[in-house]
Formats: structure tokens, C-alpha cells, sequence
């Protein structure tokens, strides 16, 4: 039994979570205003997963 | 060939600005502002987001100290790798120092962590990565705030 604490998460699970972490910070650490937070926040965590999927796809024949 | 040539026909009348400011700032007020700045960079590695408190900047710093709570929380709770001084390769010590970024919150994550790491599994090895990252993160930021202190950085 997992302590309450202790987190299982799938690859995908941790890689959405990351990339929006990482997309918030990097947004109100580098733009000013809520706009342009909001516009970097939103292209720079869809960028994180289509080019995560896209290198997890890349990937896929190598380890077959 | 006349000694004094026109301005205008010389640089085409075009304005530019002084490489030097005209005021330079006295040596005495750079060293104090230079000295704040590094106090407060070490304030915002050491619990994040307090950097970014003392120059009033509240949404970035609620946002750095959720942000680096958040990876440490999932990180230890993922069971991830929290490396120690004694590492024993390059990858390991490079991991220590990614790890210690997180400050005050390094502490933390070994205390959400008192059965000790599990990377035997990817779950362990995803947590790893996330408690690297809050560190590296909180560099980032500490550094920011010690940019805009600085008055280098908005």
C-alpha cells in the first residue's frame, strides 16, 4: 500500500504536469501583463507536449 | 581640406546616443545596490519566491514558491533520487548541485522522502527529474531577481 504521499504517475501524467509547471513559471518570469503571461504560457506548454509526443514518436522505432 | 567638417555631413544628422550616461551613478551607491542585489539573490535561492517578495514583484514570487513546492512535492513523492554531497560520479554530483537549487526546499524534499528513494521503477526516475528541475528552476529565478535588482532586468 502506498503511503498518502507517494505519487504514481504515468510518463504522460508527469510530462503534462512538468511542461505546465515549467510553462507558468517561465511566463510570469519573462512577460510582463497579463496577456502576454497568458499567450506564453499557453503556446510554451503546447510546444512542450507536441514536441515531447513528437520525440517520443521519433524515438518509437528504436526500441523495437 | 577644412579643419572643422559639418556635423551634418559627417553622421547624416542622425542622433546617437551617449555610450556612457552622462550622470554615471556614484561608485559608492553601485557597490550598496550591487550588495542588495546579492542579498537578494541569495535570499530568493535560499526559500524561493522571496527574492521576488522583497522587490515587491508579488505574482512571480507566489508563483516561484508554489511552482518549486509543487516539483519538490511530487518529486519526493514520487520517490525520486535526492543526491547527496558524496557522489560518486559526475552525473551525481552535477545532480547534487541541480538538487541544492532548490534551497531551503532541499530539506524539504528529504523530509517527504523518509523511506529514501525508489528508482527501480520509471515512477522513481520521473520524480528524480522533477526534484532536478525545481532546483534548476529556482536558479533561474534567484538569478532573475538578482538581475532586476540589478537594474539590469524589468
Amino acid at each position: 500500500m502506498m503511503p498518502p504521499h507517494e505519487f504514481k504517475l504515468t510518463h504522460f501524467q508527469a510530462m503534462v504536469i512538468f511542461a505546465l509547471v515549467i510553462s507558468i513559471a517561465f511566463g510570469f518570469l519573462s512577460r510582463r501583463g497579463a496577456y502576454k503571461r497568458a499567450k506564453y504560457i499557453f503556446w510554451s506548454f503546447i510546444l512542450f507536449l507536441l514536441i515531447g509526443v513528437g520525440i517520443g514518436w521519433a524515438m518509437y522505432p528504436f526500441s523495437h | 581640406m577644412p579643419d572643422e567638417v559639418p556635423i551634418a555631413e559627417t553622421i547624416n544628422a542622425i542622433p546617437v546616443a551617449p555610450a556612457v550616461s552622462p550622470y554615471p551613478e556614484p561608485t559608492q551607491d553601485r557597490h550598496r545596490r550591487d550588495a542588495l542585489a546579492l542579498t537578494i539573490g541569495a535570499a530568493a535561492w535560499f526559500l524561493p519566491g522571496l527574492g521576488h517578495a522583497f522587490l515587491k514583484m508579488w505574482g512571480r514570487a507566489l508563483v516561484c514558491f508554489s511552482t518549486v513546492l509543487l516539483l519538490v512535492i511530487l518529486g519526493a513523492g514520487m520517490r525520486g533520487n535526492i543526491f547527496s554531497r558524496n557522489g560518486e560520479d559526475a552525473f551525481a554530483k552535477l545532480g547534487y548541485v541541480a538538487d541544492l537549487g532548490a534551497g531551503s526546499f532541499y530539506f524539504v524534499a528529504k523530509a517527504l522522502e523518509p523511506a529514501g528513494p525508489d528508482v527501480s521503477h520509471a515512477n522513481g526516475d520521473y520524480g528524480t527529474r522533477l526534484l532536478a528541475t525545481a532546483g534548476v528552476l529556482n536558479m533561474l529565478a534567484a538569478l532573475h531577481a538578482y538581475e532586476v535588482a540589478r537594474a539590469r532586468k524589468a
